[in-house]
C-alpha cells in the first residue's frame, strides 16, 4: 500500500541544457572547494576534518573536496520508502511520482476581512482533519497547519504541532527545530509507530546555524529521512541572477548533504528550494513571482541529474493576503512547473498570505487544483483505442457525432478531471441558485469534511505516551527557563 | 585651491551616485589632506543619498541602488568621522540612531536595508555590526546619547536576546530617553509589544517611517 | 519593427513520444483519404478535383490523397509578418516565439454583482483602446465585446471591427458569417492593414460555404488566415484526446490545402479551442483540464508540421467571477500552451465562457501573460550570470549581494514585477484600504483610459472609408432581410446618436 500520488508519464520539463546543468554543477563544486561553507557546529567541523576537509575551527568554515562531495551524492539514494502508522498513507519518495504537501502559516485568517488572528487549538484539530481527508494532498509540513494555536508558549509550538498532527490525521509529516524539540518529535513519531521526516535549512549565503546541524545529526541517526532546504533569496542571499543563485543554492544543500552522509551513509534526503526573488521594495521575499519558477524548474532538473528526490516549497506562500485571484495565479504557475519539471513533493496546499496565514478553506480550494496539475501530468493515453481511428471513419462528417457512442462512455472521465469545488453551472443556473462561487463551495465542502471525516486514530496508550512527551517537554524547557 | 575642493567634493558625490566605494575612500583621504570641512564632504554625500531615497521612494530606483550608495558612502564615512573627532566637529542630523544585529545573529542585510534608509533620511547612524551583546548595545546607547536603538534578529532563536538588549538599558537607566525598534523575519508586533519594544514593521521602508514617526521628526 | 512577444529559449515540453505524433499523423492522413470531409462549396470542390482529390458533387465529399496533403502542409511557411498600418504593430507569428491575444467574450460584467449585459459603444471603444495600449496582447482577436447596444445582430461584429480598426493599430481578424468578412476586409484595405482571415472547420468533418469561402477572400486579398478547430471532445470529436485531435485536423487540413491550392505559399495558423463537454449540463467544460492535455500534444504535431498553431480553449473560464476558479482555469492552459510550443495564447479579458470579458480583466491578464512569458524567456547563463567570483568573494554570512553591481546590473533582467497584484505587508494594507488586485486593476485602467491614445489615429478620410463601407454592408443586409425593418429603425436612431448617420 502507500499514497498513489501522480506519475508523471512523460519526459519532465527542461529549461537548461545538458551542458548548463554541467555548468553550475561545475560552479558549486569549485564554491564548496574554494570558499566553503561556514558550519557553526564543532561536532561538523571535527567530522569533515576527519574526512579530509580543510576546516578553519576559528572561523568555524568548511572547504569540501569534490571527490568526497561526489561521493556522498552517490550515497543518497534516488528514492524510498516512507512509512507512516496507516500503510494506506506512506509514500514511495523518488521516481517519477509528484506528491503534494500542505503549506504553514502562522495564523489562521478571517474569511470576510481577511485579517489574521492566532488559531485556536480546535481550528488547528480542524485544518489537519481537512488536510487528512483531501484525496490530492499526501504529506504534513512541520509548523502545519499554523505555526502555534491557543496560548500555546512559542517553545513548545513545535512539540504540540508535531502531536497533534499525529493525533488528527495519519497523513506523514516534517519536524522542524528550534530549541532542541526534535528530541521529543522523533520520540513522539517513535510511540506512534510511524516515522517523521527531519529539516536542515541553511541560512544563505553558504552558512548553517548549530539548530540546523544538530537536527540534521539527531534523524540521520535515527535513521530517519531529512529535507535539507536553501532558503536564498535572489539579489539578497544569493546572487540576482537565477543561473548564480542555483550555484549557491544546490552548495548549500551539497554541503548539507555530505554532513548528513558522513554521519550515517545512505540518509533518506530530498533536495528542497524555498528561494524567492527579492522584492526590491520592500526588502522582503517577492511570493509569488515567475523568478520561482524559472528558479525551481531548473534546480528540480539538476538534483534530477544528481538523482536525488527534490522538492518545491517556495509555490506555497503568496502576496494577496485573501483566497483570490492573484491567491490563485501566484501558486498555480509554479505548482505546475514544478510538476512538469519533475518536482516528487510540492508544497502547495493551504498557504494563504506569505508564511503569515493558513485556512483550511484554501487547502479544499488547491485540493482542486493539485487534483488538476496532477492529472496533467498523468499524460495522455496513446492506444489504438485512444486514436480512435476506426470511430472517427465510421462516425464521418456532419450529421454524425460522438455523444452516444461506446467510445464516449468509456473514455471521457479518463480525459477530464472534475473539481470538486469549481462552479461548473451554465449561466442561468447559477443566477438561479444563489451565484455560488468556488469559494463559497469550499466552505459548504469544509463543513461536510467536518461532520464526516474521521482519521485514524492513535491507540489509548499510544495518545497516553504521545502527552508524556509534551509534559516532558514542558518540563525540560522550564528547568532551562525557556518557560 | 578652490578648483581641488571642488573636485574632491564631485568625486565624493560621484561615488555614492556610482556605487564607487573606493573612489570615496581615497576622496575622503583627499579631502582630509586638503583640510576640506568633513562636515561639507560628509554633507555631498548624505545629500546624494538623499536624493537616491527620494528616487526610491517614487520608484524610480529600488533597493539594490539605495544599498550601493550606501555602501560606497561608507568608503568614506569612517575618513571623514576620525577627522570630524579630531576637530572637535559635530555633524547635524534628524536623529543618533545605533543599530546592530543582537548577540548569536550574524545577519546583516535586514539592518542594511534599514540604516540606508535612514541615512537617506537624515540619520547618523552608529552601526556595531553583527553578533553584538547586550552590553555593548547599551553602553554604546549611553555613549552617543542615542535617540533610537535599531536591532534586528533573524531568527526565533535570536530574537530573544532584542528583549535582554531592553533589560539592559532598564539596568543602566537609559531606556526612557531612547526609543527601540525591533525587527527580523520571526518578529511580530505581538512579540514587540512583549518584550517592551516601541515598535516594529516588517520592511526596510516601513520601518524608516516608523523612526520618524517614533522621534516626530 | 514588429511584436515577436517572448523567445522561448528552451525546447518546448512533450507530452508525447516523436513516434506517437507519427502515429497521430498517419491516422490524419487516414481519415482525409477514407471518411473524407464534405465541403459545402462549389467552387472549392472544383478546386480540389483539379488539385488531385477524389471528389463526389453530389454527396459534397472529398477525399484527400496523402501525398497532397503532405506537400501542402509543407508549403505553409513555419514564420510570417502581418503588416499593421502601424509598423510597430506588425505581427511576427512564428514557432520559437509566443504572442498573447485577447479572448472575446460577448458582453460587459458588472464587478459587483457578476452580471453581464451589452456594452455600449463607449464600452466597446474602452475595451479596445485597453488592448491597444497592454504590452502583453500582440494582436486582437474579433469582437471584443459581440458589438453594443441598439446594433442589429448582423451588423455587430462588424460595427466591432470598426471600432477595432480605429482605435487600434494591432492586427486583427475577422468571422466568416454572412459576408462579415468581405466587408471587413475592404475596411482594413482601405487603412493600409493586413488582417487574419478565420475559416472556422464544423465538427465532424465539414466545412460549410462560408467558412471556405473566407479561403477565397483570403487569396484574393492575400491575406494570411487563422484556421480554427472548434470541437467539443465527447459530442463532436471522439472523447479521447488523441481521436479529438485527429478528427480536428482532418478538419483544418482541407481549409490549408484549398488555401495552398489557391495561393502557393499562403500564410496559415491553426487555432484549437476544442473543449471537453460538461457531461452533466451538455455544455463545453470550460477550464478543465482536458484542455490543457489537448493542447500541449496538439502543439507537438502542428510543430512537427512546422506551422503556427494558436491556443485559444486556454482564454475560456466556468467561474462567472474574477476569482480563483477563473485563474487556475486560464493560467494553467496558457501556461501549457505556452511551453508545449504554441505561437500564440488566447487569454487576455474572458471571464465566463464567451459570455463576458472586461477591461479589468484584460489588465489582469497581462500580468499573467508577462509572467508566462518571462518564464518561457528562460536563464541567460554565462560566466556573469552564473557569479562563481562574486559567490567566492561574498562568501558565507555575513556576506549579502544586495549592494553589489551584479545585482544592480541583473535583478531587473531576471524579475517580472506585476503590475496589478498586491505586493503590500499586512499594516501597509491595513493602511492602505485593503486593496486587492482588481482595485489596483480598476486604477490602472483609469490610468490607461486617461491617457493611451491610438497611434496613429486614422485620418479623416480612413474614417469616412470605412463609414461608407459600413454603410454599404448596412443596406446589403436590410436588402437581403438579415436586418429587418424594426431593427433598422433602432440602428438608425443609434447611428443618429452617435453622429455616424451618412
Amino acid at each position: 500500500m502507500s499514497l498513489k500520488g501522480f506519475r508523471r508519464i512523460f519526459k519532465p520539463l527542461e529549461i537548461l541544457s545538458d551542458e548548463q546543468v554541467e555548468d553550475i554543477k561545475r560552479g558549486v563544486l569549485a564554491v564548496l572547494q574554494n570558499t566553503g561553507m561556514r558550519f557553526e557546529s564543532e561536532m561538523a567541523l571535527k567530522l569533515f576534518q576527519k574526512h579530509e576537509c580543510m576546516v578553519d575551527f576559528d572561523a568555524m568554515k568548511v572547504r569540501f573536496p569534490p571527490g568526497l562531495v561526489e561521493e556522498c551524492l552517490r550515497k543518497t539514494p534516488s528514492s524510498f520508502y516512507f512509512k507512516s502508522r496507516n500503510p494506506a498513507h506512506d509514500l514511495i519518495v523518488g521516481g517519477n511520482t509528484t506528491y503534494f504537501c500542505a503549506f504553514p502559516g502562522m495564523n489562521t485568517v478571517e474569511l470576510d476581512t481577511w485579517e489574521p488572528r492566532r488559531a485556536t487549538r480546535q481550528e488547528n484539530r480542524e485544518a489537519l482533519i481537512v488536510l487528512d481527508a483531501l484525496d490530492n494532498l499526501h504529506f504534513l509540513t512541520p509548523y502545519t497547519p499554523y505555526f502555534g494555536f491557543d496560548d500555546i508558549p512559542p517553545v513548545l509550538s513545535i512539540p504540540e504541532s508535531a502531536a497533534a498532527k499525529i493525533r488528527y490525521s495519519t497523513k506523514l509529516q516534517f519536524s522542524g527545530y528550534q530549541k532542541d524539540c526534535e528530541v521529543y518529535t522523533i520520540e513522539m513519531a517513535r510511540v506512534a509507530d510511524t516515522e517523521i521526516q527531519g529539516m536542515m535549512e541553511s541560512s544563505p549565503p553558504l552558512t548553517y546555524y548549530g539548530d540546523a546541524v544538530m537536527s540534521a545529526y539527531r534523524f540521520a541517526n535515527a535513521g530517519l529521512p531529512l529535507h535539507i532546504t536553501s532558503g536564498a533569496v535572489m539579489g539578497g542571499t544569493s546572487p540576482a541572477t537565477v543561473a548564480g543563485t542555483l550555484v549557491t543554492s544546490v552548495a548549500e544543500i551539497v554541503g548539507g548533504i555530505v554532513f548528513t552522509q558522513l554521519v550515517k551513509p545512505g540518509t533518506r534526503v530530498v533536495a528542497n528550494a524555498f528561494v524567492f526573488p527579492q522584492n526590491m521594495m520592500t526588502g522582503v521575499p517577492f511570493f509569488g513571482s515567475v523568478g520561482i519558477s524559472l528558479h525551481e524548474a531548473a534546480f528540480n532538473q539538476i538534483w534530477r541529474s544528481y538523482n536525488i528526490p527534490v522538492q518545491s516549497s517556495a509555490i506555497g506562500p503568496t502576496n494577496s493576503k485573501g483566497i483570490d485571484y492573484q491567491n490563485c495565479y501566484e501558486k498555480a504557475i509554479p505548482a505546475l512547473v514544478a510538476a512538469l519539471s519533475g518536482a516528487h513533493i510540492i508544497q502547495f496546499h493551504g498557504g494563504v498570505y506569505g508564511e503569515i496565514t493558513h485556512h483550511p478553506v484554501q487547502s479544499i480550494m488547491d485540493d482542486d487544483v493539485a487534483g488538476v496539475i496532477g492529472r496533467l501530468i498523468e499524460g495522455i493515453d496513446v492506444s489504438d483505442q485512444t486514436l480512435a481511428l476506426d470511430l472517427i471513419n465510421e462516425i464521418g462528417p456532419i450529421p454524425g457525432f460522438y455523444l452516444n457512442t461506446a467510445h464516449t462512455r468509456a473514455w471521457w472521465k479518463k480525459e477530464q478531471f472534475v473539481p470538486k469545488v469549481a462552479d461548473l453551472l451554465p449561466y442561468g443556473q447559477w443566477q438561479k441558485e444563489g451565484k455560488k462561487t468556488a469559494l463559497d463551495r469550499a466552505k459548504e465542502r469544509m463543513n461536510e469534511i467536518l461532520q464526516t471525516h474521521r482519521p485514524v486514530a492513535l491507540s489509548d496508550e499510544q495518545e497516553k505516551e504521545i502527552q508524556r512527551i509534551i509534559d516532558k517537554a514542558q518540563s525540560d524547557y522550564a528547568k532551562k527557563g525557556l518557560l | 585651491m578652490a578648483e581641488e575642493k571642488k573636485d574632491i567634493l564631485d568625486n565624493l558625490k560621484k561615488a555614492v551616485f556610482e556605487y564607487d566605494r573606493q573612489l570615496a575612500a581615497r576622496s575622503a583621504v583627499e579631502a582630509v589632506e586638503k583640510g576640506i570641512d568633513p562636515i561639507e564632504a560628509m554633507n555631498v554625500m548624505t545629500a546624494a543619498i538623499r536624493e537616491i531615497g527620494q528616487a526610491f521612494g517614487k520608484g524610480e530606483l529600488w533597493l539594490p541602488e539605495l544599498v550601493g550608495a550606501s555602501d560606497a558612502m561608507q568608503g568614506a564615512t569612517p575618513i571623514l568621522e576620525e577627522e570630524m573627532e579630531r576637530k572637535g566637529r559635530h555633524r547635524e542630523s534628524l536623529g543618533m540612531v545605533v543599530a546592530g544585529t543582537v548577540f548569536g545573529d550574524i545577519h546583516s542585510i535586514g539592518k542594511t536595508m534599514v540604516t540606508t534608509l535612514l541615512t537617506a533620511a537624515g540619520f547618523h547612524i552608529e552601526d556595531l555590526g553583527i553578533n553584538v551583546k547586550a552590553e555593548e548595545f547599551s553602553a554604546a546607547v549611553k555613549k552617543h546619547d542615542a535617540d533610537l536603538l535599531v536591532m534586528s534578529a533573524l531568527m526565533t532563536t535570536t530574537m530573544t536576546e532584542q528583549e535582554k538588549v531592553i533589560e539592559a538599558l532598564n539596568k543602566e537607566g537609559t531606556r526612557e530617553k531612547v526609543k527601540v525598534m525591533v525587527g527580523g523575519a520571526a518578529v511580530t508586533d505581538e512579540f514587540a509589544e512583549s518584550i517592551g519594544a516601541d515598535g516594529y514593521d516588517p520592511t526596510a521602508p516601513g520601518a524608516a517611517e516608523l523612526a520618524r514617526r517614533l522621534l516626530a521628526v | 519593427m514588429a511584436l515577436r512577444g517572448f523567445l522561448r529559449r528552451f525546447k518546448p515540453f512533450e507530452i508525447i513520444s516523436e513516434n506517437q505524433v507519427e502515429q497521430i499523423h498517419e491516422s490524419t492522413l487516414d481519415v482525409l483519404a477514407e471518411a473524407g470531409v464534405k465541403v459545402h462549396h462549389e467552387e472549392a470542390l472544383k478546386v480540389y478535383k483539379k488539385g488531385g482529390c477524389t471528389v463526389d458533387f453530389d454527396s459534397k465529399l472529398v477525399r484527400f490523397p496523402p501525398a497532397l496533403v503532405e506537400e501542402c502542409l509543407r508549403k505553409c511557411p513555419s514564420s510570417f509578418r502581418v503588416k499593421s498600418r502601424n509598423p510597430e504593430h506588425d505581427l511576427v507569428l512564428g514557432l520559437d516565439h509566443v504572442v498573447f491575444f485577447n479572448f472575446p467574450g460577448r458582453d460587459i460584467v458588472d464587478l459587483t454583482t457578476w452580471e453581464s449585459r451589452p456594452p455600449s459603444r463607449q464600452e466597446h471603444i474602452d475595451l479596445v483602446t485597453v488592448l491597444d495600449a497592454l504590452p502583453s496582447v500582440h494582436f486582437l482577436n474579433n469582437y471584443p465585446y459581440f458589438g453594443y447596444r441598439g446594433i442589429p445582430e448582423n451588423m455587430k461584429e462588424m460595427e466591432g471591427a470598426a471600432i477595432r480598426l480605429a482605435h487600434s493599430t494591432k492586427v486583427t481578424m475577422e468571422i466568416a458569417n454572412n459576408d462579415i468578412d468581405r466587408f471587413t476586409f475592404r475596411m482594413a484595405k482601405a487603412i493600409g492593414t493586413e488582417i487574419f482571415a478565420n475559416p472556422n472547420a464544423s465538427s465532424p468533418l465539414t466545412c460549410y460555404t462560408d467558412q471556405t469561402n473566407a479561403c477565397f477572400l483570403a487569396a484574393e486579398y492575400d491575406l494570411p488566415s487563422m484556421i480554427w478547430d472548434g470541437a467539443t471532445a465527447g459530442s463532436t470529436a471522439p472523447a479521447s484526446t488523441l481521436g479529438a485531435i485527429i478528427s480536428g485536423n482532418a478538419e483544418v487540413i482541407p481549409y490549408i490545402v484549398l488555401l495552398q491550392l489557391l495561393k502557393p505559399g499562403a500564410r496559415v495558423a491553426v487555432a484549437n479551442l476544442v473543449l471537453p463537454q460538461n457531461m452533466k449540463t451538455g455544455a463545453p467544460a470550460f477550464g478543465d483540464i482536458g484542455v490543457s492535455l489537448h493542447l500541449a500534444a496538439y502543439n507537438q504535431v502542428w510543430r512537427r508540421y512546422g506551422i503556427p498553431m494558436v491556443a485559444s480553449a486556454s482564454g475560456v473560464s466556468n467561474s462567472k467571477i474574477i476569482g480563483f476558479q477563473l485563474a487556475y482555469e486560464k493560467t494553467i492552459p496558457s501556461l501549457v500552451a505556452a511551453i508545449s510550443g504554441s505561437s500564440a495564447v488566447q487569454i487576455h479579458s474572458s471571464v465566463y465562457g464567451e459570455i463576458s470579458s472586461h477591461p479589468v480583466q484584460a489588465i489582469l491578464d497581462d500580468d499573467i501573460a508577462h509572467m508566462i512569458g518571462r518564464f518561457v524567456e528562460g536563464m541567460e547563463m554565462n560566466d556573469d550570470s552564473l557569479a562563481v567570483d562574486l559567490i567566492n568573494r561574498v562568501g558565507p554570512i555575513p556576506g549579502h549581494f544586495l549592494g553589489d553591481a551584479h545585482t544592480r546590473r541583473w535583478w531587473k533582467r531576471e524579475q517580472y514585477v506585476t503590475r496589478s497584484a498586491d505586493r503590500l505587508t499586512y499594516p501597509e494594507w491595513k493602511n492602505g484600504g485593503k486593496m486587492n488586485e482588481i482595485d489596483y486593476a480598476k486604477q490602472r485602467l483609469e490610468e490607461i483610459l486617461s491617457t493611451h491614445k491610438v497611434a496613429p489615429p486614422l485620418t479623416a478620410g480612413e474614417q469616412g472609408e470605412i463609414e461608407r463601407i459600413l454603410q454599404e454592408a448596412r443596406e446589403y443586409y436590410k436588402k437581403t432581410g438579415l436586418i429587418s425593418s424594426s431593427e433598422w429603425r433602432d440602428y438608425m436612431k443609434t447611428l443618429k446618436d452617435e453622429d455616424r448617420m451618412i
